[in-house]
C-alpha cells in the first residue's frame, strides 16, 4: 500500500517537473477532443457577452451606437416599470420554486406509498403528462376553465355549490387578486409530475432494510415517511432547490401567455419587460435600454449562483459549479 | 500491438470528428431554410450604377439589374405554396433574377431587425408603418420620392391620399400595394329582428340593441339574459389604430399620438374626450354589454363566440372577413345574414390603417432600377399585378376546366385552385387583396372579380366610403425611449377602469405619478420639434 501511495508521489513529482508543452504533447489527442466543444462555448456562449457593451450605448441595430455611459442604467433604476419587473420576477420565481418543491416532495412521498407496481407506473405518467403540454396550450385550457362565466368550468361549480351567484362570476385570470394564486396552481399541475422525477429515484435508492427495520421495531406507517423517507431525502430537496434557485431569473413563457393589461402590476416580470421594451413600443427599440434591463438580470443570476453556491458549501461540504 | 492499433484507431477518431465538426461549422448557410437562406442580399446589374441619391430617381436610362433581393413575410406565396413557381413566374416576366428572404411570418420583424444589424440588407423589404418611419429616419431607406412622380406607376394609382399619407416630411420612401383596410362593425340581422330593432345610427339607438342583444332573447332561444351584446380581443388594439375593435366606445377618442387639425402632434389619452370614452366602455363592460373575457380573448376566441351565437355585434375586418364570418355561421347552422354597419353618427368614420410598405434599401445598388422592375411590376395594372394578386398560374388559380373541391368549372373560366398548406381550401389570393388594390386592371379586367362575392363587396364597399386613413407616427428617439412603458401604464390604466377595479380618477392620478403625463409631454414636444 505505502509503496503505490510513493510510486504515486514519485509521478506527481515527474509531471511537475515536466515543461507544459510537453505535456500538452503528451496529452494531445484529449486536446484534440475537446477543442470542438471548447470552441462551441467561446463561440456561442462567450463571444456573445460582448454584445453587453450596447448597455453603455444607444443603439437602434442601424447606425453606430452612441456611448451614453451609465444613461441606460439610470434611466431604468428610475423607472417603476422596471422596479415592478425586477419584485415581481423575485416574487413570482422564488414562491413557485418552494411551492412547486415542496408539492413535488409531496406527490412523491404519495406515489412511493403505492404498494401495486402497476398502478404506480400508471399514476406517474399521468403526473409526468401535463409537462409535456406547451405553455400556450395550458394557458388556452385553462383560460377555458377559468372564464368568467357558466361555461366556465370553475365559476359553473362555484355557482352550483352555492358560493357565487349567476352573473357574479369571477374573472380569474383578469383578477389582480386572483391572477397570482392561479398562475401558481397552474405551475403546479403543470411542473409537479415531473419534479418527482428525481425524488422518486432518491426513494428508490433508500434501503429496504431501514423500513424492515423500523416495522420490526413497530414503527407505523406514518414514522416511517417521517423518520426514513424524509431525511432520505433531505439532501435531495437542498440540491433542487439550489439548483432552481440559480435560475430563477429566467421566467417568460409561463407568465408571458397568461398575463393581460389588467394584471401587469402583480405579473409583469423582467422578460416581459425586455420583450415590451423591444416589440411593443411603437417605435425602433433602444436595444441599448434593453440590453441594460438584460444586464442586470444577468448579474442578479450570477449573484445567486454564487450564493447558491456558497450554501452548497455550507450544507453539502461543495459547491455546484 | 493490439494497444498501438487500438491507439491508432482513437487518433483517428479524434481527427475525424473534429474535421466533421470543422466541415459543418464552415459549411453553406442555404441548407433550405427559408429565413436569411443567403446572405448575397446586393442587387447586381449588368452595368453597375452605385446610385443612392433620389434627386436622379428616374431620369435618364435605366441599367435592368441581374438579380433583385426581397424580404418578405409570410403574405406572399410562401415555399410551403410552390412559391418557386411564384419566382419563376415574376422571372418569365421580368428577365430578372428575384431572391425571396422569407423568414418565419410570427417572426418577422425580429429577424428584419437581425438582417438590418448585420449589414447585409436586402434590396427591397416589406415593413409595417411604425418600422417604416422609425428606419425611414434612420437613414436605411431610399427615397423614391423623384422615382415615384417620374413614373407610370404614378398615374395608375386610384387614391393619391395612400401615397400622400406615406410621406415622411414631404419624402415618400415606399409604396403600399393596398390599401391599409380597418374594421367594421357587423351585427347578426336576425338577432336584430328578433329583438325588432333597427340598425343604430346614433349612441343612443346603439346602446338599446346592446341592451336588448343582452337582457333580452336576440339568438330565438327562448331564454333571456344568455347573451351579451359585443366582444373583443382586448379593450385596446396591439397596433395602429389600437381602437378598431370598439369604435363605438371609443368614439371620437384616440389613446395615442394623432395630428390635430391644426398640424400638431397630440396624445389623445391625455385630452378630455378619452375620459369619455373610459365611461361608456367602463359602463358598457359593467352592464354586461361587453364579453367579460374582452381582455383575454384572442381574435379567434371572438370569431369562434360569433359562430356559436353567444354575441351579435363585432366590429371585425371589412372586406373578405365579411364573406368569411358569414359563411361560417352558416356552417354552424345559424342564419348567416351580417348588416355591414355604416359608422354611428358619434364614430363618424372608422379609422384605416397604413398597409405594411414596400420599401427599397438604401444600400441597394442601382434603386431606380429596382423601382421600376419590382415595384412597378407589382402594380403594373397586367401580367405583374394579376401575380401578386392571385398568384402563379396552375399553382393558385387556372383557366382550364375541371373539377375543385366540389366545384365544376368551364375550359376559359377564372378560378382558384385547392391550397397546397391547407388541403381542403381555395386559395383566396396572393399578397394583394383585390378589393384593396391601389391600382386597377388596365391591360386586362380584373380575373376573379367576379368570383368576389357579394357579401364582400358590400363589406368592402361600405368600408370604403365610411373610412379614414390614420396618419403615419413619425418615429423619435425620445419616443423609442419612453412609449415602451407609456402604452404599457395607458393599456392598465383602460383595463383597471373597465374592469372597475379603480376610478377613473385614481388612474388618471396615478397616469401623472407613475411620469405617463411626462413621458407624453416629452414624446408629443419631440414630434412637434421635427
Amino acid at each position: 500500500m505505502s509503496s503505490k501511495v510513493e510510486a504515486s508521489k514519485i509521478d506527481e513529482a515527474k509531471i511537475g517537473k515536466k515543461p507544459l508543452s510537453k505535456r500538452i504533447y503528451e496529452h494531445r489527442w484529449y486536446y484534440l477532443l475537446f477543442s470542438p466543444v471548447l470552441l462551441f462555448a467561446l463561440t456561442f456562449y462567450y463571444a456573445p457577452i460582448y454584445g453587453l457593451r450596447y448597455a453603455f450605448y444607444d443603439y437602434k441595430g442601424i447606425k453606430e451606437p452612441i456611448f451614453v455611459g451609465l444613461a441606460n442604467f439610470e434611466k431604468m433604476f428610475s423607472m417603476q416599470g422596471f422596479w415592478n419587473a425586477f419584485t415581481n420576477t423575485l416574487e413570482i420565481s422564488i414562491f413557485k420554486l418552494f411551492l412547486t418543491t415542496f408539492m413535488s416532495i409531496i406527490m412523491s412521498l404519495l406515489l412511493n406509498e403505492i404498494i401495486n407496481l402497476r398502478y404506480k407506473k400508471v399514476a406517474q405518467t399521468i403526473v409526468y403528462l401535463p409537462h409535456f403540454m406547451s405553455w400556450v396550450v395550458t394557458a388556452s385550457v385553462f383560460a377555458l376553465i377559468m372564464s368568467p362565466s357558466q361555461q366556465g368550468l370553475v365559476n359553473a361549480v362555484l355557482t352550483n355549490l352555492g358560493i357565487i351567484e349567476q352573473g357574479q362570476e369571477i374573472y380569474f385570470l383578469g383578477s389582480s387578486k386572483w391572477w397570482r394564486p392561479v398562475y401558481y396552481f397552474i405551475n403546479i399541475w403543470k411542473e409537479t409530475g415531473w419534479g418527482t422525477i428525481i425524488f422518486m429515484a432518491t426513494l428508490a435508492g433508500i434501503s429496504p432494510d431501514l423500513y424492515e427495520a423500523a416495522s420490526i421495531d413497530g414503527a407505523t406507517r406514518l414514522q416511517k415517511i417521517m423518520y426514513i423517507t424524509i431525511p432520505a431525502l433531505m439532501n435531495t430537496i437542498v440540491i433542487v432547490l439550489i439548483l432552481n434557485l440559480a435560475k430563477i431569473m429566467n421566467l417568460f413563457e409561463s407568465v408571458f401567455v397568461m398575463q393581460n393589461d389588467a394584471v401587469m402590476k402583480q405579473a409583469d416580470v423582467l422578460q416581459t419587460y425586455i420583450y415590451t421594451q423591444t416589440f411593443n413600443s411603437g417605435a425602433l427599440p433602444n436595444y441599448g435600454y434593453t440590453t441594460a434591463v438584460g444586464m442586470v438580470k444577468s448579474i442578479v443570476g450570477g449573484l445567486l449562483v454564487i450564493v447558491c453556491n456558497y450554501a452548497s458549501k455550507k450544507i453539502r461540504g461543495r459547491g455546484i459549479v | 500491438m493490439k494497444t498501438n492499433k487500438s491507439s491508432a484507431m482513437k487518433k483517428i477518431l479524434a481527427l475525424l470528428i473534429v474535421l466533421s465538426l470543422v466541415l459543418t461549422a464552415c459549411g453553406p448557410k442555404d441548407g433550405g431554410t427559408d429565413a436569411g437562406a443567403s446572405t448575397d442580399t446586393g442587387s447586381t446589374t449588368s452595368d453597375s450604377t452605385d446610385n443612392n441619391d433620389s434627386s436622379d430617381g428616374g431620369a435618364g436610362e435605366i441599367e435592368k439589374p441581374e438579380k433583385i433581393t426581397i424580404m418578405v413575410d409570410g403574405t406572399l406565396t410562401t415555399k410551403a405554396n410552390n412559391r418557386e413557381a411564384f419566382e419563376a413566374e415574376w422571372e418569365a416576366l421580368t428577365g430578372v433574377d428575384l431572391e425571396i428572404i422569407q423568414p418565419d411570418h410570427d417572426a418577422y420583424t425580429d429577424n428584419l431587425g437581425q438582417v438590418l444589424a448585420s449589414g447585409d440588407w436586402p434590396d427591397v423589404m416589406l415593413l409595417n408603418s411604425a418600422y417604416y418611419a422609425g428606419y425611414a429616419e434612420e437613414g436605411v431607406l431610399w427615397d423614391m420620392t423623384q422615382a415615384y412622380e417620374n413614373s407610370d406607376l404614378k398615374s395608375r394609382v386610384k387614391n393619391e391620399e395612400l401615397i400622400e399619407g406615406l410621406k415622411i416630411n414631404g419624402s415618400l420612401y415606399g409604396i403600399s400595394p393596398t390599401r391599409g383596410n380597418g374594421c367594421i362593425t357587423y351585427i347578426k340581422k336576425a338577432w336584430l329582428d328578433n329583438v325588432g330593432l333597427d340598425v343604430p345610427t346614433n349612441y343612443e339607438e346603439y346602446l338599446a340593441v346592446l341592451d336588448a342583444f343582452t337582457h333580452g332573447d336576440p339568438d330565438g332561444n327562448g331564454v333571456d339574459g344568455d347573451t351579451y351584446a359585443v366582444s373583443s380581443a382586448g379593450l385596446i388594439g396591439e397596433e395602429v389604430p389600437f381602437i378598431n375593435y370598439l369604435p363605438e366606445f371609443y368614439q371620437d377618442a384616440f389613446p395615442s399620438f394623432y395630428l390635430t387639425e391644426s398640424g400638431e402632434w397630440a396624445d389623445g389619452f391625455v385630452e378630455d374626450n378619452f375620459i369619455g370614452a373610459l365611461e361608456r366602455l367602463r359602463d358598457a363592460y359593467q352592464a354586461g354589454y361587453i364579453d367579460k373575457e374582452a381582455l383575454t380573448n384572442g381574435t379567434s376566441d371572438c370569431r369562434n363566440k360569433f359562430y356559436e351565437d353567444k354575441f351579435g355585434i363585432f366590429t371585425y375586418w371589412a372586406g373578405t372577413w365579411g364573406t368569411n364570418l358569414k359563411t361560417n355561421l352558416e356552417a354552424n347552422g345559424l342564419d348567416g345574414e351580417l348588416i355591414a354597419m355604416e359608422p354611428i353618427e358619434e364614430v363618424g368614420s372608422y379609422l384605416e390603417r397604413q398597409a405594411p410598405t414596400w420599401a427599397i434599401t438604401s444600400k441597394a445598388e442601382n434603386p431606380e432600377a429596382i423601382f421600376e422592375y419590382f415595384i412597378e411590376t407589382m402594380l403594373d395594372g397586367g401580367l405583374g399585378q394579376r401575380l401578386f394578386t392571385y398568384g402563379a398560374e396552375g399553382v393558385y388559380w387556372t383557366t382550364e376546366g375541371g373539377e375543385v373541391l366540389g366545384e365544376t368549372y368551364e375550359d376559359g373560366e377564372f378560378h382558384m385552385l385547392e391550397s397546397l398548406e391547407k388541403p381542403g381550401t381555395l386559395y383566396t389570393k396572393n399578397h394583394i387583396d383585390p378589393m384593396l388594390a391601389l391600382t386597377s386592371f388596365t391591360e386586362f379586367a380584373d380575373p376573379g372579380i367576379e368570383k368576389v362575392p357579394e357579401a364582400t363587396l358590400v363589406s368592402a364597399a361600405t368600408f370604403a366610403e365610411n373610412s379614414r386613413l390614420v396618419e403615419l407616427v413619425p418615429s423619435s428617439d425620445v419616443m423609442s425611449q419612453y412609449n415602451g412603458d407609456l402604452v404599457k401604464l395607458k393599456r392598465e390604466i383602460v383595463a383597471n377602469v373597465v374592469l372597475g377595479t379603480r376610478t377613473i380618477e385614481e388612474e388618471m392620478q396615478r397616469f401623472e405619478d407613475e411620469g405617463g403625463l411626462e413621458w407624453s409631454q416629452m414624446i408629443v414636444e419631440s414630434l412637434n420639434a421635427k
